[in-house]
Parts: structure tokens; sequence; C-alpha cells
């Protein structure tokens, strides 16, 4: 019963893939291989992977409503490579991607559906998760928080002896059920679709989402952009200017 | 390539993945035109197009500045084989490296989160699909070329399927 996991983010590090492909590892059993997929280089390395494995569970943003263009051209290898050896892994999908809706996600699940009835693989659903970005975030604030208490009850425990102040602790806890509360949605349907992964059973397509209202998700990634391109420089280099080509 | 643009004039870019073939109808049928060759490196999810150097990548080569060809048309028509009701993996590549078209601003549109758009609101976004198709991918085809034109800020999409790519000139 090995499980392959595949990684599509081109990004080396720190992409929101491998935070929900972490998360769902933890509701699937058995043994498990993870691989990076980035660039055309990795192909084979993971084309050798798939025979002995019964699943295949995909975890891939969303590009221009689709599928990245090095995952596309990696699933044209995968069906290849199954018909020749006659592999039928089932295959679910983790789609995540930037705006709010996780139900944006929709081609990108019929893409992959489509794809598996061309290689004769059997689609075992997927979860599309909307506010990607801001989700992976949460992660850094969970390490940020439990940093943050540790330094708190160290000072307070040099500065006063009293090693477990009831202060600092609840607040804590405070910021990191927000934190579990932004991720229900996502936390519920990988749990479900994780039992339908250790199963080998259908798990079906289901959307979700970051849980915070548009409105305020909005406001939160435009000051996001707005300090990134601060530091990044973009901001002063013509950042909304209708530029034309050089060349 | 030097493009000007003239508000009076309706700007008409072709993107294709047919290599040489067809290029003496493709160049007489568009004002602009994109050979997704297969040759260029993927997006790498940087974001630096929005955040860095605006309507730019970063890697150096002939789809540097694809987003400002894009920006320039008024009228969008892809030329692809199918892959699973979506784009080759070629004309994929070409889209992926262009969303410099859109600023990282956030607004609604069609009642759903998309990005404010650099160049303004265009005009047709098409899309000519030839090879193999299915059924289920035709109905895949036509909704990803409808989400994509309301995420790119077009007014409208179409998308015509073609059993025999020696049609190609009667639908263009
Ligand atoms: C080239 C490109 C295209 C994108 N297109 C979309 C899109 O159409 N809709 C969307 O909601 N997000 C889109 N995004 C945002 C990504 O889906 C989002 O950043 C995601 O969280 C990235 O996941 P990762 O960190 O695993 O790579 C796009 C990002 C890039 C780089």
């Amino acid at each position: 019963m090995k499980t392959l996991f595949i990684n599509g983010s081109p990004k080396k590090r720190f992409c929101a893939s491998s935070y929900f492909l972490f998360l769902q590892r933890l509701f699937v059993g058995g043994d498990k291989v993870t691989e990076h997929l980035r660039t055309r280089g990795d192909y084979q390395r993971i084309l050798d992977q798939l025979p002995g494995a019964d699943a295949v569970v995909f975890g891939v943003p969303l590009y221009v409503d689709g599928i990245p263009s090095h995952v596309m051209g990696f699933m044209e290898e995968m069906e290849r490579s199954c018909r020749e050896k006659g592999l039928h892994p089932r295959v679910y999908a983790i789609a995540n991607n930037g705006f709010i809706e996780g139900k944006q996600n929709e081609p990108l699940m019929q893409l992959m559906e489509n794809f598996c009835r061309r290689a004769g693989l059997t689609w075992g659903g997927g979860v599309g998760i909307g506010g990607g970005v801001m989700l992976n975030v949460t992660r850094i604030l969970y390490f940020v928080q439990v940093g943050m208490l540790i330094l708190n009850l160290l000072f307070n425990g040099i500065s006063t002896g009293d090693f477990l102040p009831v202060g600092p602790l609840q607040s804590f806890l405070k910021n990191v059920l927000w934190l579990l509360y932004l991720n229900l949605g996502v936390l519920f349907y990988l749990i479900r679709m994780g039992r339908a992964v250790r199963k080998r059973e259908e798990a079906g397509k289901r959307y979700t989402r970051i849980l915070v209202p548009s409105f305020i998700f909005i406001l939160f990634a435009d000051v996001f952009f707005i300090i990134l391109s601060f530091l990044e420089g973009g901001m002063f280099r013509g950042w909304l200017a209708k530029k034309v080509p050089d060349r | 390539m030097h493009i000007e643009r003239k508000e009076e004039y309706y700007v008409k870019l072709i993107l294709h993945d047919l290599g040489e073939a067809f290029a003496e109808l493709l160049t007489r049928k568009s004002d602009h035109m994109i050979n997704a060759n297969g040759k260029y490196a993927p997006c790498q999810g940087c974001f630096s197009c929005w955040t860095k150097h605006p309507a730019e990548c970063f890697m150096k080569d002939e789809l540097q500045q694809a987003c400002r060809r894009l920006g320039q048309a008024d009228e969008l028509i892809i030329i692809t084989k199918n892959l699973y009701g979506g784009y080759s993996t070629p004309v994929k590549n070409v889209l992926d490296r262009a969303i410099g078209t859109s600023t990282p601003f956030s607004t609604y549109r069609g009642r759903q989160m998309h990005h404010t758009l650099r160049y303004g609101r265009k005009g047709l976004w098409k899309v000519i699909v030839y090879g193999d198709i299915t059924e289920d991918e035709r109905t895949t085809f036509t909704y990803l070329a409808e989400r994509n034109a309301v995420n790119e800020g077009y007014e409208r999409s179409e998308a015509v399927f073609l059993d025999d790519i020696a049609r190609l000139e009667a639908v263009l």
C-alpha cells in the first residue's frame, strides 16, 4: 500500500502545496513517498516511483485557471508511462489557489479527471482550497506563536520565578485557536479525503477556503502585496503602469 | 519588435503551438504572434513580475515581456492542441509566464475575486482547439475559456473545435 504524493509547485520552498500535502499525509497511513515536481528534470525520478504506488496524490497550485505547464508536461509522460507499464493507480488532487473561492479550482479538477480517463487511471476526487497563500502564512504564524510563548515563559520565569504564568499561556491558546479556526474547512475535507485515500475509495470533489469574509481577505491580500512590492522595489519601477515591450 | 498601440485600431494577437506550419496564414491574420515552441522555461511562481520588476519576468528569454505583448492586444486567439480539455503544455507555459497582464491588486469580477487589470478590459478570448478530443474534454475546454476570459478581463470567450487543422483559415 504505497501512496505517492507529488508536490507540483515550482517554488523551491515554502509553497502552499507542501503545507496541504503535509496535512494530508497526517491522515493517510501505510508507505508514503513524497516527491517535488519543479522542472522537467524531475520527471523521470518521479515516474520511477509509480510502479508499486496504488494511489497518487497531486498537490498543485492553480495557474491561470488550470494546471501549471510543467505539471501538464509531467502528466503527458505519466500517461505514457502508465500505459506502457500497465499501471492503474487511483489519482487524487489537492489544489490551492490565490483567490479566496476554492470553487475556482473546478477547471483544474476537470482536467485531472479527463487525464485519468485518457491514461486509464481511476479518478479518486479532490479538494480545492481557496486562499492558499494566506493559509500557508498561518503555518508560519503558528511557529511564531510557539517561539514567542517560549521566550515569554523564559523571561517571566527568570524575572519572577513563575515559569507557568496564566496570561501568556491564555493568549497563546487564543491565538492558536484562531489559526486553527482559519484552517478548519481545510482540515475537515483533508481528513475526509485521507480516509478515502486510505481505503483507495472515491472521495468526490470538494471545495473549501480560508474561513474569513472575502472583503477582509482582499484587504489583507492588498496589504500583503503592497508590503512585498515596497520591499522588492517594484512599487518604484512603474508598479501599475501599462508597460510596452522594449523589443 | 516594437509595438505601437493606436487607440482606434483593434489589435489581434495569435498565440499558437503550430511551429512553422501555417506561418504565412497566421502572419496575415494577426498583428502579432507568439510561437509557443515548448523551449521556454516554465513559470517559477515568484510573483516578481508584480512585486520586483513589474510586467517583466526575471527569466531572460523571449517570454520575458510576453505579458506586455498580450497587454497590447484587444483580441487574443489561442490555437492549441487539446490536452485533457486544456491548453497544450507549450501554450500553457506562455500563459503562465504572462500574468503580469494584471496587477497584484484584487477586485471582484463576475462576483468572484480576481486581479485588477494592468491594461484594462479586452475584447475576445478565442480558443481554437485541434487534435483528438472527447465530449468531456470539450465541455472542460469551453468552461476553461469562459473562466479565463473573466479572470483576464475579456468581454467574452469562444471555443472552436477543429476536426481537421486544414480548416484553420475558415475559423480565424
Ligand atoms: C502563474 C500563476 C498563475 C496563477 N493563476 C491563478 C489563478 O488563475 N487563480 C488563482 O486563484 N490563483 C492563481 N495563482 C495563485 C496561486 O494559485 C497561489 O499563489 C498558490 O497558493 C500557489 O501555491 P504554491 O505555493 O503551492 O505554489 C497563480 C499564480 C501564478 C504564479
